[in-house]
């Protein structure tokens, strides 16, 4: 068996999920053994185009000239997995989704000086524009689920990524819930897989895994709320990792309270 | 068997029984009470009503290997786990111990449970119950078995409970530290600390009939508006003694069919948890999760074992961000009606 062509693409973000697959250290030179890189211009300098068995992309889609190029990676691919939370919701980035109002914040940002690389829209996800097979979220991703899945994924299995939210793991590590205690931790709402770094050193978790399966917004924004937290600091940092897993679901939670009020 | 002890001499004791094996004890830091692993009897704080996590985290961790596989086989991952003795298990925690043992060590006997099981010591301690504690409710505030030893704290000295062979070879060590004097005031103590303790309960829970409300209340609404609040966050059933449900995965390394598999907690709170084969999910509704939850608690167990699942440790409402417990969801089953 000749082994999987794969290539490693960036697209609007920090590259700190390309910057975690180089940091792959012992284990990148398995990788690079067990797979054909055809393109990985991070990592090397004779970058082709190609069939491949599986593309990684990273990076939210922000300018036309970024939409074409992911286009034809899709084109080109048998599988293509999102590697980021930029790639996997839109990152930061994309924390406007579903408010409108682009060019005004275009035009606070560029003024009137022209750009002529390629023309721009708000960021969004991946899979916005074409079909992705599989998310390893993450700002940055994590090694051991990005290897667990990529050992997976190379070698024609079914990786498992952890589908429930962060307080899980936090509980594995035994800690306090700072939730309960009042703080705003966005665990509830956000995936697992970094082993709840934040709140074991007592710190709430801001969301950058992007959502989980099965998150429960308005919930957590009624709980916050009975709080005392302000309603644009919670759609703020709700938004702010759940890009286009919560955009909607914030939309429609603010149009009830506003018929409500 | 039951035994007397000097209270000054615990200390003495417990650095003897480290001869068996590694000791662990409740322990503080701020806020967090964990079971940890101690050098002596002076780190432990056994005042503290419960630690975060039951001791079930020793029989069964949230995330361990169970064994590695390659093309050949597999060999079980088990001769790793260190002897321990868990010293200041409550009665609530060594019920939840005896629950875990008719999930894991009855009909289909887990090898993983039971080597744990096998090499950790229950060491038993009285406690203080707080406004969470609600084992009165549940028949688990005092506790006849499931122990290797109990110790009773009545003030002046200790009154041992010795509840296995295991349990009086650990005594056997330092003989000369024991005693059965037992006289008539210790008789009157013991029987005073017994009312003490049931009168220190503040919590008004009332448990006898759920099962019945629970019937009744099967398509309540109740449940819908419990299932609003709910974050789905899990925690309940991460922190419940009772709850032992798990998911398997294996890990593989890159390049080879090399591997391990895993285990894993799981909870039936988790959308993904009641997915089957072909993509149907039987409780795609939280509503039907939480409802699947607290009926096993207190309706389906009883009717298996004629025991409620919840063994009143508190835990469940000390951490849930929304305040749904056996409390809430019980006064709202009966109420018909979700409090706050
Ligand atoms: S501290 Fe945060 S992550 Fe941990 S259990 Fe509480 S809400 Fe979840
Ligand atoms: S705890 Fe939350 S904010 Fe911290 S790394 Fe994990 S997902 Fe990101
Ligand atoms: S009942 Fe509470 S602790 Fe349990 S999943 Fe729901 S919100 Fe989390
Ligand atoms: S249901 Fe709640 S009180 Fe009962 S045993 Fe579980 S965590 Fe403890």
């Amino acid at each position: 068996m000749s082994s999987p062509k794969v290539g490693f693409y960036g697209f609007t973000g920090c590259a700190g999920d390309q910057l975690m697959v180089l940091n792959c250290e012992d284990r990148l030179v398995d990788l690079f053994g067990a797979t054909e890189i055809l393109s990985f211009a991070m990592a090397k300098s004779d970058n082709h185009d190609g069939e491949l068995d599986v593309a990684f992309v990273e990076g939210s889609i922000s300018t036309e000239e970024q939409l074409e190029h992911l286009k034809d990676i899709r084109k080109r691919s048998k599988m293509l997995v999102a590697i980021g939370t930029c790639a996997c919701w839109g990152g930061p980035q994309a924390m406007k989704l579903e408010e409108g109002g682009y060019e005004e914040r275009y035009k606070k940002v560029y003024g009137n000086a022209s750009i002529e690389l390629s023309k721009a829209f708000e960021a969004q996800p991946v899979d916005a524009f074409v079909k992705v097979e599989m998310k390893i979220p993450g700002c940055p991703i994590d090694k051991t689920e990005f290897l667990s899945a990529v050992t997976k994924v190379v070698a024609g299995r079914h990786p498992y990524l952890y589908k429930f939210p962060v307080c899980t793991e936090c509980k594995w590590k035994e800690n306090p819930c700072i939730l309960t205690e009042g703080k705003f931790c966005a665990g509830p709402l956000t995936k697992a897989g970094c082993g709840a770094v934040c709140p074991s050193h007592n710190i709430p978790c801001v969301g950058c895994w992007g959502p989980t399966d099965d998150l429960n917004v308005s919930a957590e924004y009624n709980l916050l709320r009975e709080k005392g937290y302000d309603v644009d600091e919670i759609v703020k940092k709700i938004k702010k990792f759940g890009g286009a897993g919560v955009a909607k679901m914030v939309k429609e939670l603010s149009a009830k309270k506003e018929a409500k009020k | 068997m039951i035994l007397k002890m000097k209270k000054e001499d615990l200390s003495a004791f417990l650095e003897s029984a480290k001869e068996w094996g590694e000791l662990w004890g409740p322990t503080r830091k701020g806020d967090k009470v964990a079971f940890e692993k101690v050098d002596a009897l002076s780190q432990m704080d056994l005042k503290a009503t419960r630690t975060i996590i039951p001791p079930k985290k020793f029989l069964y961790p949230p995330r361990f290997t169970m064994f590695d596989f390659d093309d050949g086989g597999y060999v079980e991952r088990t001769g790793e786990v260190p002897n321990r003795i868990l010293f200041g298990i409550h009665p609530c925690d060594t019920h939840g111990i005896q629950t875990m043992d008719k999930m894991f060590l009855e009909e289909y006997k887990d090898p993983y449970y039971a080597e744990r099981r096998e090499k950790t010591l229950l060491l038993g301690h009285s406690c203080i119950p707080d406004e969470k504690c609600m084992c009165s409710a549940t028949d688990t505030e005092f506790i006849a078995e499931g122990f290797d030893l109990f110790f009773t704290d009545l003030k002046m000295f200790y009154l041992v409970w010795v509840g296995s062979s295991r349990g009086h070879d650990l005594v056997q060590m330092r003989p000369e530290l024991f005693n059965r004097d037992i006289g008539k005031d210790d008789i009157i103590n013991y029987t005073e600390y017994r009312s003490w303790k049931s009168s220190q309960f503040t919590s008004k829970v009332d448990f006898t009939g759920m099962p019945d409300i629970f019937e009744l209340g099967y398509n309540s609404p109740v449940w819908d508006e419990l299932a609003e609040k709910c974050l789905s966050c899990g925690q309940c059933t991460m922190v419940c003694p009772t709850c032992n449900c798990y998911n398997v995965v294996d890990e593989v390394e890159l390049g080879t069919i090399d591997g391990t598999r895993d285990r894993f907690w799981d909870s039936c709170m988790f959308r993904e948890y009641s997915v089957v084969a072909g993509g149907h999910n039987f409780r795609d509704r939280r509503a039907d999760r939480l409802k699947l939850w607290y009926t096993h608690k207190l309706q389906a167990y009883i009717g298996e074992f004629g025991e409620p699942a919840c063994v009143g440790c508190g835990r469940c409402v000390a951490t849930c961000p929304v305040d749904i417990n056996v409390v809430s969801v019980s006064k709202a089953l009966k109420e018909q009606e979700v409090g706050k």
